[in-house]
């Protein structure tokens, strides 16, 4: 633990809604100038959670601190932090400048600084000269880069973004999500973002937590998240996943043995885990890990699962094939396409391989 | 056009559509023709074209004191019922409570309360409390009345006003007070603008609330009312309804095509950026 004060510091809140547990006794620490992502479906709390932080919802217990000050019952105009609407939430009636210097104008800012504030910010967003520009002459990209501004002009103590890129096409969210996290290394504030998308949260955040039904299933970077899932749920969410109920034939130098059958078996790394032959385990292996191959190859000293193809998927610079293994469960392979992927048919025979360390065990017990 | 419509059943759509026209605006036409009829009878021949009725209408003391009572009785009724509306609007659309059906429920039933009822009950209840019958009672009544039509006009405006505006004034450092000054109140004028008119003209036409609790003054609909029974005033009654009634249908339309520029205004702004507007009309196409 370090002694600096988090940019916000959340303690042991809970919410419910009627019988609905939406956050339930969560705690995290956010630090200054990260860039963090509450990643989770659709009502696990993470918007919950950051309405709470903004101050749109009342916790049931709990504590907020906003760089040590507790927050709990201020209303949101008189918190230190700043939201970023999912559908930009820019006031219609009213231009691009008046948008962004709505919070300046309320804290008296004089008129000629608001109107540099406002100049600079758009430089920052990359819209010079749109100051006289309606909300509904622009496009839903433009919109998003000056809510950006509207909020990052009042240089908040962090800023709260609810699934801002949820409204724009693919090829426009890409494109913001590097112009986000340019911007949030420009000018080094702290961005708490709620997504439900695994691809923008591990593509963009310093952390990430994983949450769902109301708490953290795993808070880490995103390697790590990905890598080294903490639970079946976060390995399942974050990215595609195959996994299979195994029993543990055997354990011996930091290593689980799991034998299938007289030809396959997975082996996992067991080291801090409490498993011991006998115990029954879910095992994980990520697709694009495992190598496919036609026939019955030898796979050294890792893990090796024979199986039928039933489907072949293209996906442009990937191949997906779906697979019947011997563990009675389907896998998903991902192969760059090349001469060897090519040559695998729907209905082949096929060996499934990948090394010892790239199996995670997910679950020991039932 | 439809095409599982025959041509003839497609003609006597039309044919029962002017009919209805017909039978909505006949009484309406006739009353302009019979005012300047120049005859004592409200009824035909026509004796020759006349604007005597309006010469002695602007000369009645009477008539005009009727017409400035109602004016006065519908203005203060749209201020009231407008500014009651905005409040009761904003806590049936925004607010979470216990009871909301209830509550809408309350403030619209006297849509469905007969006008003769709630005229005796004012009645009863100003008597009881002791209020004198004044122009005044008679806007009380008239606000009761009119409240839920301009709820029911205000009701869909906010509906369609993102909460989440509301809530990025209050994040950017506004107190509820002036969040609602500077963004609730100026998207929400179109309805209120609608709603005031709406009320106005309600009160302006209101007669039987207007018998039971006027006292002396009388409004211009109680008047009308009373002078049936003497036919020579029919033809000068007559002419300031003619007025009366274009003066409405102007305050209307134009209120119509003010709210419908200043929605469009609106609606171009909130709505769609022009890409998603662009692929909407490719789409139609």
């Amino acid at each position: 633990m370090s002694d600096v004060t988090p940019a916000i510091s959340i303690r042991g809140i809970s919410k419910r809604f009627g019988d609905v547990v939406a956050v339930d006794d969560l705690t995290i620490d956010i630090r200054e100038g990260e860039f963090i992502t509450l990643l989770g479906p659709s009502g696990c709390g993470k918007t919950t959670t950051m309405r709470i932080v903004a101050g749109f919802e009342d916790p049931d217990a709990g504590q907020i601190l906003l760089r040590g000050d507790d927050v709990v019952g201020v209303p949101p105009n008189k918190r230190h932090v700043n939201m970023c609407f999912q559908h930009y939430a820019l006031f219609p009636h009213m231009d691009v400048q008046q948008n962004i210097e709505y919070g300046l104008k309320l804290k008296k800012v004089p008129k000629d600084e608001r109107q540099r504030q406002v100049a600079d910010m758009l430089g920052i967003v990359r819209l010079e000269g749109y100051e006289h520009r309606r909300p509904g002459q622009l496009s839903g990209g433009q919109q998003q880069r000056i809510a950006l501004a509207r909020a990052l002009v009042n240089e908040p103590a962090a800023l709260l973004l609810d699934e801002p890129l949820g409204a724009l096409d693919v090829k426009l969210r890409k494109q913001m999500q590097l112009e986000l996290k340019r911007i949030q290394n420009e000018l080094k504030t702290t961005f708490v973002y709620v997504t439900h998308d695994q691809e923008e949260a591990l593509s963009m955040s310093d952390r990430i937590a994983v949450m769902n039904l109301g708490v953290i299933e795993h808070l880490g970077s995103p390697r790590d998240v990905y890598e080294r899932p903490a639970t079946p749920f976060v390995a399942d969410f974050v990215g595609v996943l195959n996994a299979a109920d195994l029993i543990v034939s055997s354990v011996e130098s930091g290593r689980a043995l799991m034998t299938v059958n007289e030809r396959d078996r997975v082996i996992a790394p067991s080291e801090g885990l409490d498993v011991a032959a006998g115990s029954s385990v879910l095992a994980a292996v990520r697709p694009e890990r495992i190598d496919i191959a036609k026939g019955a190859v030898d796979a050294g000293e890792g893990s090796r699962l024979s199986g039928t193809v039933a489907q072949i998927v293209y996906l442009g610079t990937l191949m997906q094939f779906h697979v019947d293994t011997s563990t009675d469960r389907r896998f998903i392979v991902h192969q760059l396409s090349s001469d060897a992927s090519d040559a695998i048919d729907e209905g082949d025979e096929v060996t499934l391989t990948w090394p010892v360390e790239d199996t995670s065990i997910l679950r020991v017990g039932a | 056009m439809n095409p599982a419509i025959s041509k003839g059943g497609r003609r006597s759509l039309w044919g029962f559509f002017w009919l209805l026209v017909l039978f909505l605006y006949a009484p309406i036409v006739i009353l302009i023709i019979f005012s300047f009829n120049d005859s004592e009878l409200v009824s035909f021949p026509w004796l020759g074209f006349t604007t005597r009725w309006y010469h002695e209408f602007l000369a009645n003391g009477t008539i005009l004191a009727a017409l400035r009572t109602s004016l006065f009785v519908a203005s203060i009724t749209a201020v009231i019922a407008t500014a009651l509306a905005i409040p009761a609007s904003i806590a049936l659309v925004r607010r979470r409570f216990f009871g909301k059906g209830l509550v809408s429920g309350l403030l619209l039933a006297p849509l469905v309360i007969p006008l003769v009822v709630m005229g005796i009950s004012l009645l009863i209840l100003f008597n009881a409390i002791g209020i004198p019958l004044s122009p005044y009672t008679a806007a009380i009544g008239h606000v009761v009345i009119a409240l839920p039509f301009a709820i029911l006009t205000m009701v869909p405006r906010l509906e369609r006003i993102p909460a989440a505006l509301e809530e990025a004034s209050r994040d950017l450092g506004a107190s509820a007070m002036t969040t609602f000054r500077l963004i609730t109140f100026p998207l929400l004028s179109p309805a209120l603008i609608s709603a005031a008119l709406i009320s106005f003209t309600i009160s302006f036409d209101e007669l039987v609330i207007s018998s039971f609790v006027l006292g002396e003054e009388v409004t211009f609909p109680v008047y009308l009312y009373s002078q049936l029974r003497l036919p020579e005033r029919l033809p000068s009654v007559i002419a300031v309804a003619v007025v009366v009634l274009v003066m409405s249908v102007i305050v209307v339309v134009a209120s119509e095509v003010g709210r419908f520029v200043s929605e469009r205004r609106l609606e171009s702004r909130t709505g769609m950026s022009a890409d998603e507007l662009g692929s909407l009309s490719a789409g139609k196409g």
